[in-house]
């Protein structure tokens, strides 16, 4: 697919003429000479919450997020829902937008919808915002854009959906975020995705490929301790409760995690002779006279990564298990 | 040509009646010499109703009014005012038709249009008859359309049909189901019948079931007084709904003649199994919507809307699973919903093929391929898309379910033509395709009245849904019970 994009169409529009204003914009796009296809494939409902911006600029409560090249590498419906907590008389809906973004040479052009909705409506409406604008024929995923550990997901939201992404790496507290995704992971009523699960897997390869499975006998009783790098303090515990998922025995206490003293690299694993250490770029694993293990981390832009969790429709058994554990400890 | 709209300053001929054929002049399709006529109660004057339908053109037509195109078209519009009540009748009505068309050079052909509630219809064609506006075997042209509801029951649909019958032979009579005037319903016959990919498919062999959603974004508004007579089931499912299924699975005609489509049409509502007694129960859900939201906002439950009795027992939804007994579709389950306040407005029907071998592919148990789907979007987002499962790039076998999607807006641009614009034309050009026979019309409600019969017997408590929510549970369960689940617009 063409990751350029040719062009954006946009404008203002209220909640109740979202799709009358989206077509008469693919009619409009649609009478130039060359043909152009609507690209959908999966509804991606983006929540942020309140925002400083007028409603005149509503595109900008997109900032900061690579929606476009989400959208290059997996045209979705994007539905940006940007919610305000704080109104003191929740009411209605009170803004919205509507776009189309072209990617592709003249020849083959193909659209993807982008609607942006301000929201100060009460929690238990905001569903019936959603329901009318995601397409039932195809899977949607809500993207929690916001720290799960400082306030949980709006339950009446997230069911919308089939996913939910979220990025752990953001959490000011790892605790409460785990304690937030508690029901989702006991309900199962929606598949988890952590962005920042994905940066483990390099790692969690190389050390079962070193140490043998967290299973086998190599793992049971062994002391892990796990130093983390500034700002990594929740990837360091959701490889923690991996660890402690894995293993057999269940007084098997977990890993110890730690922050790195001064600057560290993203994470070390230490466990009896065997040293892990995951950098940006890689991920190298030492013990006794074995000469190391060097992995290259994937190179996977934040765009990359959401698409990848957009094709992905069943469970994270691993992720689910890890959450789990750490739930159990922590209480 | 004179097209006579009673009801001419009603709702109908404001938003719909009046915009066709505004759009229909600026596309050049009206006959170069046409009288269009409103008649009503209440007095008014030609210029007046040359405003009003200026203003309910400005506002429901699908194109902006071009002020020199619309002077001309202002021109063929006129208002009678004529009651039925009045000893005169309606032969007022016939002197000035008379004078307007011998001054506009007109033969005298005429199309009567009945906006009037149903309860009218009986008495104004007996009137007609009475004025001698209808004479049979006069050589002109005489054509009457009606709008649905053809009564409320099978009885008072047959005396209405007898009523009209005395005065209009079955050929010059079109009933209106403005859902065949759609162009994506059209599109269903053309998608059948002009590819050879999906007509091998659509059968018993192929297809798992097939969903039909006609949802409704608004609550009963000011029609509570029709409404509560009424409820989803003769609103929606014994016209819409059932025009949409014998669109979807009729055979295929072996010519594209009226009568001969029509005939197919009417096959598929003659094969319904019927639903009786306890299958009622079993096979059909009722409910009424409860307070909720649209859109963010706060609405009222039913029985709180303006009109409507607080213990109101009429129902805004309904969701039926149905089967048609011919070889074609043996076993082959129909689910079938309607109401008033559900997310969004939206008609779909899916087709959903039947799902492959649990073997390759779709070996793990926990994580099934969907099954394909063919789409077909009726309104507002026009279209059908087929769903195929296909690899995603990259070393894993891993599969994504994706879509084949056609777009009107994006492919063609420009808006489609009304539905009410294709079916006044049919109705000048006296094509019948598109509009219920009597036969249909009767045979959808003997259908529907064992059901109608039931439910006046059974004082069982009513299930609720929530404004905006896609129904009761109880429909849920209906389908889920199956092992499918509703798909949503």
């Amino acid at each position: 697919m063409a990751r350029t994009v040719a062009a954006h169409a946009w404008r203002a529009s209220t909640p109740e003429a979202i799709e009358l204003d989206l077509a008469a914009l693919w009619r409009q796009i649609g009478h130039g000479e060359a043909a152009i296809a609507r690209a959908v494939m999966s509804n991606l409902v983006v929540f942020r919450k309140h925002m400083d911006v007028p409603d005149a600029e509503l595109t900008r409560v997109t900032a900061n997020l690579p929606l476009d090249e989400v959208a290059a590498r997996h045209p979705s419906r994007l539905i940006v829902l940007e919610h305000s907590y704080d109104q003191a008389a929740p009411g209605a809906p009170f803004a919205a937008g509507v776009g189309i973004v072209t990617f592709g040479p003249p020849q083959a052009r193909y659209g993807v919808e982008q609607i942006v909705v301000r929201s100060a409506c009460a929690e238990q409406s905001l569903p019936s915002i959603l329901r009318r604008l995601v397409r039932g024929d195809v899977p949607t995923t809500v993207w929690w854009t916001e720290d799960l550990s400082e306030r949980p997901p709006l339950d009446a939201l997230i069911t919308i959906g089939r996913q939910l992404l979220y990025d752990s790496r953001g959490w000011r507290d790892v605790r409460r975020g785990v304690a937030a995704l508690a029901p989702l992971v006991a309900s199962r009523r929606v598949d988890l995705a952590d962005l920042n699960w994905r940066r483990l897997a390099p790692l969690r390869q190389a050390l079962i490929y070193a140490r043998g499975p967290l299973d086998s006998a190599s793992w049971q009783d062994a002391e892990v301790r796990v130093l983390h790098g500034p700002g990594e303090a929740p990837l360091a515990w959701l490889l923690a409760g991996w660890l402690h998922a894995g293993r057999r025995n269940a007084d098997t206490s977990i890993a110890r995690v730690e922050p790195s003293p001064g600057d560290g690299p993203r994470l070390t694993v230490v466990t009896g002779d065997m040293t892990a250490i995951q950098t940006k770029r890689t991920v190298e694993i030492t013990s006794g006279s074995a000469p190391p293990l060097v992995l290259a981390m994937p190179i996977e832009s934040d765009a990359d990564a959401v698409a990848a969790e957009l094709r992905v429709l069943s469970r994270d058994a691993s992720l689910d298990a890890a959450l789990d554990a750490l739930m159990r400890v922590y209480n | 040509m004179t097209i006579v709209i009673f009801g001419g300053a009603g709702d109908l001929a404001r938003r719909k009646l009046l915009p066709a054929l505004y759009n229909l002049h600026v596309d050049g399709l009206l006959p170069p010499r046409i009288v269009i006529a409103g008649v009503g109660r209440k007095p008014m004057s030609d210029d007046e109703y040359r405003a009003f339908a200026k203003a309910g053109v400005a506002k429901f037509s699908r194109r902006p009014i071009d002020e020199a195109t619309w002077a001309i078209f202002a021109e063929a519009l006129f208002f009678v005012t004529a009651g039925l009540d009045d000893e005169p009748g309606l032969a007022p009505l016939g002197t000035r038709l008379g004078t307007i068309e011998h001054e506009r050079g007109l033969n005298g052909d005429r199309i009567y249009y009945l906006a009037v509630p149903p309860t009218l219809f009986a008495p104004t064609v007996k009137e007609l008859a009475r004025a001698r506006l209808v004479e049979r075997g006069s050589g002109r042209i005489a054509r009457l359309i009606v709008e649905k509801p053809i009564g409320r029951d099978l009885e008072s649909a047959r005396a209405i049909n007898d009523a009209i019958a005395e005065v209009f032979d079955e050929k010059d009579i079109y009933r209106i189901d403005h859902y065949l005037g759609k162009e994506t319903v059209q599109n269903i016959l053309v998608m059948r019948f002009a590819n050879s990919i999906f007509e091998p498919l659509f059968n018993k062999r192929y297809v798992d079931h097939v969903q039909i959603t006609v949802a409704e974004e608004e609550g009963v508004g000011t029609r509570a007084g029709y409404y509560e007579q009424a409820g989803a089931l003769r609103d929606m499912v014994q016209n819409h709904l059932l025009q949409l299924l014998a669109m979807v699975a009729m055979e295929p005609p072996h010519s594209l003649e009226a009568d001969v489509v029509r005939d197919e049409r009417l096959e598929v509502l003659q094969s319904l199994r019927p639903i009786e007694g306890a299958s009622v129960d079993a096979q059909v859900v009722r409910a009424q919507y409860a307070a909720g939201f649209i859109v963010g906002r706060p609405v009222p439950g039913y029985r709180e809307e303006p009109n409507v009795n607080p213990q109101s027992r009429t129902e805004t939804f309904v969701a039926l699973q149905i089967y048609i007994d011919n070889w074609r579709w043996a076993g082959v389950p129909f689910f079938l919903r309607t109401g008033k306040r559900l997310p969004k407005r939206a008609s779909q029907i899916s087709v959903h093929l039947k799902e492959v071998p649990p073997i390759l592919f779709n070996a793990n148990p926990s994580a099934r391929l969907d099954a394909n789907v063919l789409s077909i979007r009726i309104q507002p987002d026009e279209g059908f898309s087929l769903g195929i499962c296909s690899k995603v790039p990259g070393p894993q076998v891993r599969i994504y379910p994706v879509k084949m999607d056609f777009h009107y807006g994006s492919t063609f641009g420009g808006t489609s033509p009304e539905a009410y614009e294709r079916l006044l034309l049919d109705v000048m050009a006296g094509d019948p395709t598109l509009f219920m026979r009597r036969d249909a019309v009767e045979t959808a409600w003997q259908w529907v009245m064992p059901i109608l019969d039931h439910w006046a017997q059974t004082q069982d408590s009513l299930p609720t849904y929530p404004a905006g929510d896609w129904g009761p549970p109880e429909a849920e369960r209906l389908i889920e019970s199956t092992g499918r689940r509703w798909l949503a617009p």
